[in-house]
C-alpha cells in the first residue's frame, strides 16, 4: 500500500452532495483552501440523480453539474473522490486524517473518458446510481454526468478477460493497481455526510422488500429522471406502463415502531413533484398520495401543493396498514381513511411508492466523540448562536448530518458552516 | 469574410456519446474545417477533459490560432473552463465562444439526427462568424470598500454582523427602533433550546459590544441607498437629527418580518379581549399568576386555538389583504410554536381544557414532534378542518364563545365546542420596507418577501449583486433558521469582499462617441439607475452630448443597443455587426 503524507489544507469537507459541494465553494471564495473527501466515485451526491427538484421543478442534473463543474475548477478547491475517510485525530492545530484512495484500475492521468472499455466489457451489474432499476458494465463511468469522468472497475465482478485492457487507446487498464492511503492535516472540518433512505423492508407490513411494483422514492425519482434507467416510467415487474399509481406518506418516517420518531421534512413535497412529473408523462394515469398531514411549509410549497391539487393529484387523508399483491404483482393497500368514515379497506394499485424517511449516513466520526442528538444526527452545540458548531472544537457540521431537510435549508447550512470554519481558521491565525 | 490575420479552431464535443449518439460529430467538424477563416476542425470525445483542454492550448501555441470555437454542452458549466484554457495558452480570454449543440441540439432533437446535425452545423458557423468579429476585452476591475452595511438589528442582522466582523469587515449595523434584538426581545421561552428570547439576544448583543469593529446605529431612519456591488452609499437619519453616510461594499438585509394582524371579526377577533393571537398569549401566560390562568378578569377554563389565521389562506374563502391577494403561503413556524406554546400551557395550568383547531400539522422539525405527541399525551382534544372549511367562533352573551367547525376525525362532523378564550395561530407577513427595496430595486415574490436569485440554489442572494437577504425577511423561518441564512449572508459578503477588487465580466454597454447624435433616446431605456446617462463630451475637439456607461452598474441588457438610431451604443462581445453575421449565417445553414 503506497503511503503519501504532508497533504496540508485549510478546511477539509467530507461529502460532495449539495452541501458538501456549497460549503466547499463558498470557503474557496472566500480564500482559504479547501480539500473535500467523497467515497463514492464521483462528486454529486444524492442530488445529482433525483429527476427535477421542488417547487421551481427545475432538472436536478442541469442545476447540480454546475455547482460540481465549478468545485472541479475552483482553484482553491482539491476533490478526492472514490476517496474513504479512515480516522480522524484532533491535534493542537487543527485534525490529522488518514484517508484511503480506492483503486479504480484504471490510470487516472492517462485515461481519457472514451469509454471503450466500457463498451467491450461483457459483465453486466446492478446499477446502484439506479438504485437498482437499471445494469451497468463491471468497468464504467458511474453515470452520465459524473465528475469526474472516470470509469471504475468493479473488481469483485471483474471476470479478467481483459476485453477492457484491449480495447483501451491509451493503454490506462491497470488490474494491479492498490488502495492509496495518506494523512491529510486541516485546521477545521466540515460534516456533509448527507443521508440514506430508511431501508426498503424495515416497515415489515410494506413489504418494500419484495413486492416488485413497491419502489422507493428515490428509485422513482430515477424512473422520472431525464436519463434514467428505462427513458420512461415503467414498473419494475412486466415493464407496463402504470396507470394507478400511489404514494404513501411517511412509509418510515414518524413512526415510533421502527425507531423513526421523527418527520423527514422533504418527503411531502418530493411526493408532490413526482406526482406532478407523473401527471406530466402518463396523462391518464390515476395518482393518490395517500398522507397524514401535508407538510408544504417551504418558501413557495403551499402554492406549489394548490397546484398538485388543481391538476387532478388526489390527496387523501389516509393511514396504509399493510401492503400486499394479487396474481399479476398488483400492488394492494389496506387503508384506513380518516375522512369518510369507512371500515379499512383494501385499494388496488399498479405501481406504489414508498416515500422512505431519511437516516444519517454516519453515526460514527471516524474516531472523533462527535455528539449526536437522539436520532443519530449529529448535534449542534450551540443552536441558538451558531448552530454549525459541534461539540468539537474546529468540527462543524451542515445539511442533512444535523438533521433532515431540503436544498434550500441545506444550502443555507453550508455556507453557515463555511463561515464558522472560515472565521474558526481566521480566529487562530 | 476573409481575413488573413484570423486563425480560428473549431472543435466539436461528442459529450460521451450526449451529443455523438444523436448529431454527426464528424459531418460538423469536416464541414466547418473548411469554412471562411476556420484552420483546424476537430471533434473529440471529451473537450472539457484535461486531455481535450490541452489539444486546444497546443493548437493555440503551435498553430498561432487566435480565436476558438467549441460546440459541447451549456456555457453554464464549461464555458469558465475553456477561458481558462486560452488564458493558459496566453491568449486573451474573450476570444472564445461556446455553442451549445447538447442541451440546445442533440437532446432537444433525439429523434432527428439529420436536423440536430444540420442545426448544430448552422449553430457552429454562426459562433464562427461572431468569433471572426471578435475584439480582445478585459475585465473589468471595481474597486471595493471592505465594509458591510446590514439592515436591520434583530438576531439576523445581528448574527451577520457578527460573522461579517469575524471575518475582518468593518460592519455598520443600521436598526429602526431603539434597541437591538427585533421581535426577539422578550421574557418568553423558545423551543428547541427553552431558553428565554432574550436571552438569544442578550448573548448576541454581548459579542456585538466587544467588536470594534462592529458600530450600532439605532433609531435609524434610510433615506437613500445608491451605488453599485463594492460601492454602496446608505444615507440615514438617527436619534432624531443626525445624519449619516456610510460606504459600504455588501449590503445585508436583515429586515425581518411582522405578525399578521386579523382584521376585526376574523375569527371574533377585535369583539372580545379574550380572542388574542399566539404572540400576544405567551406574554400573557408568561406575566400571568401561578395555578389559575386569569385574564380579562375571567378565569380561563377551556381555551380553542385555531391555526393558520393569516396563512395558507385560499382566493374566495378567505379575504384578500390589503395587497389585493391572500396569503397563500404557510407560515412554517406557527404549528410548532403553538405545540410548544401548549405544552407550557398544560405545564403551568393542567386544568385548562385545550381544543386546537388545524388542517395539517406541520410539526416538521426533528424534535416538533415531541411536542405533538406530548400534547396529545396532556388530552389535547385535536380537531382537524377539511383545508377548505373555516371554523365560525361567536361571542355569547355570557362571555363564553361558541366555536363551531368540521372536523375530519370525526368523520366530518360539524362540532360546536364553548370556549372562554381564543388564541389565533397567526403567521408571519413580510415587514413594510416598500421603500427599502425601491432604493436597492429588488424585488418581492409573490408572497410579498424578498425575492431570491434562485429559491434552490441562491437563497440569500437579491437580484441586485451585492446585496443579500438574511432571516425572515426571505420568508418564514424558526430561529435556528434565522442564524443559518444570516450567516451564509455573510459568507457571500465576505467572498464578495476577499479580493480588493471585483472583477466582473466586460459584456457591457460602449458608446461609439463619433457615432452618437446625442439624441438621448438610450438612458430612457436603461433600467439600472446610473449605469447610463448623457454626459458633456470633448469628442476629437468637438464638444458634445454623449452616451456615457458606468461599466459597474451595466448589466449588458442591450436595452439601449435596440434604440439607438445610428448604432452608436453596442454590448461590448455581442455588437450588432456580430449579430447581424450570425443571424445570416444561420439563415444560409
Amino acid at each position: 500500500m503506497t503511503q503519501i503524507t504532508n497533504n496540508i489544507t485549510d478546511v477539509l469537507v467530507i461529502g460532495s452532495g449539495i452541501a458538501g459541494l456549497q460549503s466547499a465553494l463558498d470557503i474557496g471564495d472566500s480564500g482559504y483552501n479547501v480539500t473535500i473527501i467523497e467515497k463514492s466515485p464521483s462528486t454529486g451526491g444524492k442530488m445529482i440523480s433525483l429527476s427535477k427538484v421542488f417547487p421551481t421543478l427545475d432538472c436536478a442534473s442541469c442545476i447540480t453539474t454546475p455547482k460540481m463543474a465549478a468545485v472541479l475548477h475552483h482553484p482553491k478547491v482539491k476533490t478526492m473522490t472514490y476517496t474513504e475517510v479512515k480516522a480522524i485525530r484532533k491535534i493542537s492545530d487543527g485534525f490529522e486524517v488518514d484517508v484511503e484512495k480506492k483503486p479504480r484500475y484504471v490510470i487516472e492521468e492517462e485515461c481519457i473518458s472514451c469509454k471503450k472499455c466500457e463498451e467491450a466489457c461483457p459483465v453486466y451489474l446492478d446499477d446502484e446510481f439506479e438504485y437498482g432499476l437499471g445494469v451497468k458494465k463491471a468497468i464504467s463511468i458511474p453515470f452520465t454526468n459524473a465528475i469526474p469522468q472516470l470509469p471504475v472497475l468493479t473488481e469483485s465482478k471483474c471476470i479478467r478477460c481483459g476485453a477492457c485492457a484491449k480495447a483501451c487507446p491509451k493503454d490506462c487498464i491497470d488490474f494491479l493497481q492498490e488502495p492509496v492511503s495518506m494523512t491529510i492535516k486541516a485546521k477545521a472540518i466540515i460534516a456533509a455526510t448527507g443521508y440514506e433512505i430508511v431501508p426498503m423492508g424495515t416497515k415489515k407490513e410494506y413489504s418494500g422488500d419484495t413486492l416488485l411494483n413497491v419502489i422507493s422514492s428515490l428509485q422513482s425519482e430515477r424512473l422520472l429522471a431525464p436519463h434514467g434507467p428505462y427513458g420512461k416510467v415503467l414498473r419494475p415487474s412486466d415493464g407496463k406502463i402504470p396507470d394507478n399509481i400511489a404514494y404513501v406518506q411517511c412509509a418510515s418516517s414518524r413512526d415510533k415502531s421502527i425507531d423513526v420518531p421523527y418527520c423527514s421534512r422533504v418527503c411531502c413535497m418530493y411526493a408532490i413533484k413526482q406526482a406532478m412529473l407523473l401527471a406530466g408523462a402518463l396523462p391518464l394515469a390515476e395518482i393518490t398520495i395517500y398522507y397524514m398531514d401535508i407538510r408544504a411549509f417551504g418558501k413557495g410549497y403551499e402554492q406549489f401543493y394548490a397546484q398538485a391539487r388543481a391538476m387532478g393529484i388526489c390527496f387523501v387523508k389516509a393511514k396504509v396498514a399493510k401492503i400486499s399483491e394479487d396474481t399479476e404483482h398488483n400492488p394492494i393497500l389496506r387503508i384506513d381513511r380518516q375522512e369518510d368514515g369507512s371500515k379499512p379497506q383494501d385499494q388496488t394499485h399498479d405501481l406504489v411508492i414508498l416515500s422512505q424517511g431519511i437516516l444519517p449516513t454516519r453515526k460514527d466520526f471516524f474516531g472523533l466523540d462527535v455528539a449526536l442528538n437522539e436520532y443519530g444526527f449529529i448535534q449542534s452545540a450551540a443552536p441558538t448562536l451558531s448552530p454549525a458548531l459541534t461539540n468539537i472544537d474546529g468540527f462543524f457540521v451542515c445539511g442533512v448530518a444535523r438533521g433532515p431537510k431540503d436544498i434550500p435549508d441545506t444550502i443555507m447550512e453550508a455556507g453557515s458552516a463555511a463561515m464558522e470554519a472560515v472565521n474558526y481558521i481566521k480566529g487562530k491565525m | 469574410m476573409k481575413n488573413d490575420n484570423l486563425k480560428i479552431a473549431v472543435y466539436i464535443c461528442h459529450c460521451g456519446g450526449n451529443i455523438s449518439d444523436v448529431i454527426d460529430v464528424k459531418r460538423v467538424s469536416q464541414e466547418l474545417a473548411t469554412y471562411p477563416n476556420v484552420v483546424i476542425g476537430k471533434e473529440y470525445a471529451f473537450m472539457c477533459s484535461s486531455t481535450g483542454q490541452d489539444m486546444v492550448i497546443e493548437d493555440i501555441v503551435k498553430s498561432g490560432i487566435n480565436r476558438v470555437v467549441i460546440a459541447a454542452c451549456s456555457p453554464a458549466l464549461h464555458e469558465a473552463t475553456f477561458r481558462g484554457a486560452l488564458k493558459r495558452a496566453g491568449i486573451n480570454q474573450y476570444l472564445y465562444e461556446h455553442v451549445n449543440i447538447r442541451e440546445q441540439a442533440s437532446w432537444v432533437h433525439k429523434k432527428d439526427k439529420e436536423g440536430a446535425t444540420l442545426k448544430a452545423i448552422a449553430l457552429v458557423k454562426a459562433a464562427v462568424e461572431k468569433m471572426a468579429r471578435q475584439d480582445e476585452l478585459n475585465t473589468i476591475k471595481v474597486p471595493t470598500t471592505q465594509r458591510v452595511a446590514i439592515i436591520g438589528g434583530g438576531i439576523a442582522g445581528m448574527r451577520a454582523a457578527i460573522s461579517s466582523a469575524a471575518a475582518g469587515l468593518d460592519v455598520v449595523l443600521i436598526e429602526k427602533q431603539s434597541h437591538l434584538g427585533g421581535k426577539l426581545k422578550r421574557s418568553s421561552a423558545i423551543y428547541p433550546t427553552n431558553e428565554t428570547a432574550a436571552s438569544v439576544v442578550e448573548t448576541l448583543e454581548g459579542l456585538i459590544e466587544l467588536n470594534a469593529k462592529i458600530k450600532v446605529f439605532c433609531n435609524a431612519k434610510i433615506s437613500s441607498i445608491s451605488g453599485f456591488a463594492g460601492n454602496f452609499q446608505i444615507n440615514f437619519e438617527f436619534d432624531e437629527a443626525k445624519t449619516e453616510k456610510v460606504e459600504a461594499g455588501v449590503i445585508i438585509i436583515a429586515t425581518g418580518f411582522d405578525h399578521y394582524k386579523p382584521y376585526e371579526g376574523e375569527y371574533a377577533y377585535g369583539l372580545s379581549n379574550r380572542v388574542v393571537t399566539l404572540p400576544v398569549f405567551i406574554d400573557i401566560m408568561g406575566t400571568s399568576a401561578e395555578k389559575k390562568l386569569i385574564y380579562d378578569g375571567k378565569t380561563i377554563n377551556r381555551i380553542v386555538f385555531v391555526h393558520c389565521v393569516g396563512s395558507r389562506q385560499i382566493d374566495g374563502i378567505d379575504n384578500a389583504q390589503d395587497n389585493g391577494k391572500v396569503n397563500d403561503y404557510c407560515s412554517r413556524v406557527c404549528c410548532s410554536s403553538a405545540l410548544f406554546t401548549i405544552n407550557k400551557l398544560k405545564d403551568k395550568y393542567p386544568d385548562v381544557d385545550v381544543m386546537d383547531i388545524y388542517s395539517d400539522m406541520r410539526s416538521y422539525g426533528m424534535e416538533h414532534e415531541t411536542y405533538y405527541e406530548n400534547a396529545s399525551k396532556k388530552d389535547i382534544l385535536f380537531l382537524r378542518r377539511p383545508l377548505e372549511e373555516r371554523p365560525t367562533i361567536t361571542p355569547l352573551p355570557d362571555g363564553t364563545f361558541s366555536v363551531k367547525t368540521v372536523d375530519v376525525l370525526t368523520w366530518n362532523e360539524e362540532l360546536e365546542l364553548i370556549a372562554d378564550m381564543i388564541v389565533l395561530v397567526t403567521g408571519m407577513i413580510p415587514n413594510e420596507i416598500t421603500d427599502l427595496l425601491e432604493y436597492m430595486k429588488i424585488p418581492r415574490s409573490s408572497d410579498g418577501f424578498i425575492q431570491e436569485v434562485h429559491p434552490k440554489l441562491r437563497p440569500v442572494e437579491s437580484a441586485n449583486k451585492g446585496i443579500y437577504i438574511a432571516g425572515t425577511a426571505l420568508g418564514p423561518m424558526d430561529i435556528i433558521e434565522t442564524l443559518q441564512a444570516s450567516n451564509t449572508a455573510s459568507s457571500k459578503a465576505v467572498a464578495l469582499l476577499s479580493q480588493p477588487e471585483i472583477h466582473m465580466d466586460p459584456f457591457v454597454a460602449v458608446v461609439e462617441e463619433d457615432k452618437c447624435s446625442g439624441c438621448g433616446l438610450c438612458p430612457q431605456e436603461c433600467s439600472y439607475e446610473g449605469a447610463l446617462c448623457m454626459r458633456e463630451t470633448d469628442v476629437n475637439g468637438n464638444v458634445k452630448m454623449v452616451a456615457s456607461v458606468n461599466q459597474a452598474l451595466c448589466v449588458g441588457c442591450g436595452a439601449c443597443v435596440a434604440v439607438c438610431p445610428t448604432r452608436a451604443i453596442n454590448v461590448a462581445g455581442w455588437t450588432l455587426d456580430q449579430f447581424d453575421a450570425m443571424v445570416e449565417a444561420i439563415a444560409k445553414g
